[in-house]
């Protein structure tokens, strides 16, 4: 027998039934509204996005010492650019950003659910939160860079950050060769989320 | 030989703007009732009905029940479930008592 033949046949549907009771439940008692969830959805498309992530980035890459902020002092980083640190103990209260050098590539996972920096980041992609990636990550990191299409250079070290309650990771990226003389505004649309989880490296505008 | 990240890897190398799975400013759930269980959990922390830390460790619990009992590469796997299991108990153990009191 194969794993697909392990789960009923009305799996979604049932998935879908248990929500609705329990959103119903929530509602009739008058603990949300039927609202509430769009509110919080529109929050996620909206204002927490990697659009901030790739903010604090370009100014990083631009300023020394904003860059000297945001990876001591992380919050107060997020704070001075204006951008939302999240609802307190959910969302990323205790978000740190490490910087990649010559030296070190970083590597953000999660090995034990999906913690992820949501504010700068928004949500994680569904690899993230596969149990393979979680394992593997942590095992066998480079490896798993080069399937992302990543050769990290065997001289440079690789270093994970296993998020947790304590601490939500994301990467600074190296500013790419080639983008000098760029504003903050193009620099911030070569940071993809991927340089930010550590999956990629920025690059250059392709030509 | 497939790998597990190849799809990720392909569309970069194809030079796809938006990189899968998330590009920015729109979300992606698999299923409506994923979104619904996601946003349900982040809304009863927000408002203080349960901390989210009791919901985090809820979430770790229904993981690694998983994993103690399929393949890592096992195709059943489904992220939202699990979630939905630790909103279940989070609300069974937090947030029911209180509404049967009111």
């Amino acid at each position: 027998m194969t794993d697909r033949f392990a789960y009923p046949p009305d799996r979604e549907a049932r998935n879908a039934a248990r929500v609705r009771a329990l959103e119903a439940l929530l509602i009739a008692k008058g603990v949300i509204t039927n609202q509430t969830v769009d509110k919080v959805m529109q929050t996620f498309a909206t204002e927490m996005g990697p659009f901030n992530g790739a903010k604090l980035v370009a100014r990083a890459w631009t300023d020394d010492a904003f860059k000297a902020l945001l990876v001591t002092d992380t919050m107060a980083a997020v704070a001075q650019l204006g951008l939302p640190t999240g609802a307190a103990g959910a969302e990323g209260e205790h978000m740190r950003a490490v910087a990649n050098t010559p030296q070190v590539h970083n590597l953000i996972i999660c090995t034990l659910c999906s913690c992820y920096p949501w504010p700068v980041l928004g949500l994680p992609p569904y690899w993230y939160k596969d149990p393979s990636f979680r394992a593997r990550a942590a095992r066998e990191p480079r490896a798993v860079l080069k399937e992302f299409g990543l050769d990290v250079d065997p001289a440079k070290e690789i270093r994970t950050w296993d998020s947790s309650a304590q601490i939500r990771w994301f990467v600074v990226p190296e500013r790419p060769d080639g983008s000098q003389g760029l504003s903050e505004d193009e620099l911030a649309e070569l940071v993809t989320p991927e340089a930010m989880m550590g999956v990629a490296v920025a690059l250059p505008k392709a030509a | 030989m497939q790998t597990s990240f190849e799809h990720f890897a392909v569309a970069s190398m194809m030079g796809q703007p938006d990189t899968p799975p998330r590009a920015n400013g729109s979300l992606c759930f698999h299923q409506p009732w994923e979104r619904q269980a996601f946003g349900l959990a982040v809304a009863l922390a927000r408002e203080g009905h349960f901390e989210w830390e009791d919901f985090r460790q809820a979430l770790i619990t229904e993981i690694a029940a998983w994993e103690a009992t399929h393949a890592r590469d096992d195709p059943g796997w489904d992220y939202y479930e699990c979630w939905l299991t630790a909103l279940e108990c989070v609300m069974q153990a937090h947030v029911i008592p209180s509404l049967t009191e009111a």
